[in-house]
């Protein structure tokens, strides 16, 4: 199943496209051959603090099929939670698909996305959002991509709407590409769970996710993730929603695994009153590296945003997030805040909260905070003083410090699933 | 459990190379409250943060035992654990963690695994203390010190030893920047520990608070040495003639000599 040979050109990268995604409408496949030109032109996202070269990402087979060859999950229609859907990726093979009763029969699509290519809103929208020409980590993804969500809420639907996603991978896996589409008419509700998880004992991987969402007006989409990959992962996530008039979208983030950890959310405030907020929870042990990056762009008057990240590193960990809120000229009576606040475990660990505002506009308010620092010698000493052991102390130290930001999150199991990852990581 | 006995022999401690504590010698036993009284700079709180392990202070000679058992080879949390407590005279704000969750997990260091105190027995312990010290109960789920008055730190200290029961408690100007009526409240928990199982230190700067916690014996401390003892009589006459009269006592003893 596998092609063991390399792929040293773009001839032999497009064969493999022909061969493999022949069943698809014409426009797909040639945007996929258009891709894989740019993916041996175009080089690997240039990031100011996270130099990429000396990773040696190029060494990884991501052409390799890693299709298992299970047949794909059929769709399964339920009355018992006539609401929620729940689809389940193992090694980019759909393996589980059930949709509710209820949305089923009112017209709404939740499906994977490489069998929608046919509905009129994939081939108008589909990277319109997250571009294909971006980097060769965007172009491998466009001419790659196998499992995703297309999910599409017809107007004025008027139940909401529980979205469960899991990717997975097992050993033998190299490469993940992943492509989500959201579309949330008008006045829609969605909350969308997305977990990303892998097996431990592969080798060195590359997983992309690019997840575009369009939140129409009135809508809400509330969306929480949490990546919880081994050691073995390089992961490159795009996360870009567009929110309309009176729409909102938030996002509740939560990044633990990956050796590699490299994320861009962007929120794009189209149109007048549309908000976002968005709460990230990253924790960083051992040598992993994280580089995120969250936007938020007010385009639009009267739009706001709030922004909050908060994360805690240890071991060797090295983390940067780059918030970014920007207001242009005319998005009048707009709001932007953020906060980002890292807290260190050790000498060896390293941080950089980099917050920026772009303000173009002068009838606005617009905050930003950020901090970076070590855990307090005098607070350890005081719980120490208590009878309370020094990792116990630190434990109490670092709970109480994602409290705040992890107990915002309004959904159970999203924070449950966030507080066991938390504990995990103390204990690593 | 035995009367507790903290015996500090010939304690020399230095921060950074300067020398704070010159050969201290003290016994506090279980049954017994010692007071510490000095002026500023003089090194008792160094004497209490070095009791309790504080990194910053290195033991440069001499000793101290808890019962025998040396207390300088131990951590801060073996110390707590062993029965010393210190209520410190600043207090960490630790913003995330309720003085409730924080206590809990306290008393439970001190318990083994399958003896864990119960969500009940613990609130209902809780409430009795606070309600004896007159705390308002909706500090148990305050984020600790935080935002907390000078007072209703000095008062959640003494929450946290009436809690966690230590043999010899250490108090580093509990009564500093409160008013009477606090005082009383502070003195009210001390006094409600008294017994042979348990043993004070308070240290402060002014005779007021040794009126509600009648000391049996009083040490005067100047440039890190304890240079006059005597009993209750003695902080009295501090009071009255006031650390320059100790000054000169010592300047002319030293004359003589």
């Amino acid at each position: 199943m596998a092609h063991t040979a390399s792929v040293s050109s773009v001839d032999q990268l497009k064969e493999i496209i022909e061969t493999r995604y022949d069943r698809e409408p014409e426009w797909s496949l040639t945007r996929r051959i258009v891709a894989a030109e740019n993916v041996f032109s175009l080089d690997w996202p240039h990031l100011e603090r996270t130099p990429l070269k000396k990773r040696k990402l190029e060494d990884i087979p991501f052409w390799e099929a890693n299709l298992d060859d299970a047949p794909p999950a059929r769709l399964m229609v339920r009355d018992d939670d006539p609401n929620a859907v729940w689809l389940r990726f193992e090694n980019n093979q759909l393996s589980h698909w059930e949709v509710g009763a209820a949305l089923h029969q009112r017209g709404v699509i939740a499906a994977p996305l490489a069998e929608s290519l046919t509905h009129p809103f994939v081939r108008a929208h589909l990277g319109e959002l997250v571009v294909d020409t971006a980097d060769k980590v965007s172009a491998l993804t466009a001419s790659l991509w196998r499992s995703g969500v297309f999910l599409y809420l017809p107007d004025n639907l008027d139940t909401p709407v529980m979205l469960t996603v899991e990717y997975h991978a097992n050993a033998g896996v190299r490469a993940l590409f992943i492509r989500n589409l959201i579309c949330a008419g008008k006045g829609t509700q969605v909350t969308v769970s997305e977990r990303l998880t892998t097996d431990e004992g592969l080798e060195k991987v590359l997983l992309s996710e690019e997840t575009e969402i369009f939140v129409g007006d009135d809508a809400e989409v509330d969306y929480g993730a949490i990546q919880l990959c081994s050691l073995a992962v390089n992961s490159f996530i795009r996360r870009h929603g567009q929110i309309g008039t009176n729409g909102k979208l938030v996002w509740h983030i939560g990044e633990f695994g990956s050796n590699l950890a490299v994320s861009e959310q962007v929120s794009h405030l189209a149109q007048p009153g549309a908000r976002t907020e968005s709460v990230t929870v990253f924790f960083g042990a051992k040598q992993q590296h994280q580089d995120y990056t969250a936007k938020s762009l007010h385009h639009a008057p009267h739009t706001q945003s709030n922004m909050v990240a908060r994360g805690v590193m240890k071991g060797k960990a090295r983390s940067i997030f780059t918030g970014v809120t920007h207001i242009e000229s005319g998005a009048k009576g707009s709001d932007g805040r953020q906060r980002e606040q890292t807290l260190m475990l050790s000498d060896e660990a390293r941080a950089d909260a980099i917050p920026s505002l772009i303000i173009d506009e002068r009838d606005v308010y617009a905050a930003h905070a950020a901090s970076a620092g070590p855990v307090d010698k005098s607070w350890i000493f005081y719980l120490m003083s208590r009878g309370l052991s020094e990792s116990e102390a630190v434990r109490l130290i670092v709970h109480g410090f994602l409290a705040p930001v992890i107990d915002s999150i309004s959904r159970p199991l999203l924070r449950d699933a966030v507080w066991d990852a938390v504990e995990r990581k103390i204990q690593e | 459990m035995a009367t507790p006995v903290l015996e500090i022999n010939d304690l020399h401690i230095a921060v950074e190379d300067k020398e704070i504590l010159r050969g201290l010698s003290l016994t506090v036993k279980g049954g017994e409250v010692h007071a510490i009284m000095g002026p500023n700079g003089t090194g008792k709180t160094s004497l209490a943060q070095t009791l309790m392990g504080h990194p910053r202070y290195l033991v440069t000679g001499g000793s101290i035992r808890l019962d025998g058992q040396d207390v300088v080879a131990m951590r801060p949390d073996e110390r707590a654990r062993a029965g010393l407590f210190l209520a410190m005279q600043y207090p960490s704000e630790i913003s995330g963690v309720t003085t409730a969750n924080f206590l809990r997990a306290a008393i439970n260091a001190r318990r083994e695994d399958g003896r864990q105190i119960s969500l009940k027995e613990f609130r209902d312990q809780l409430d009795q203390v606070m309600n004896f010290l007159e705390m308002d109960p909706k500090f148990a789920n305050r984020y600790l010190n935080e935002g907390f008055s000078g007072g209703e730190k000095k008062r959640n200290e003494i929450l946290q030893m009436l809690m966690l029961k230590p043999r010899i408690a250490i108090l580093d100007e509990i009564d500093s920047g409160l008013d009477i009526d606090a005082i009383k409240i502070v003195a009210k928990g001390v006094n409600s520990l008294k017994g042979p199982e348990f043993g004070a230190l308070i240290i402060t700067h002014y005779q007021r608070i040794l009126d509600y916690v009648r000391p049996d014996f009083v040490h005067i401390m100047v440039d890190g040495l304890i240079v006059k003892s005597g009993g209750p009589e003695l902080a009295e006459e501090l009071d009255r003639k006031g650390y320059d009269w100790v000054r000169s006592e010592l300047a002319e003893a030293r004359r003589q000599a």
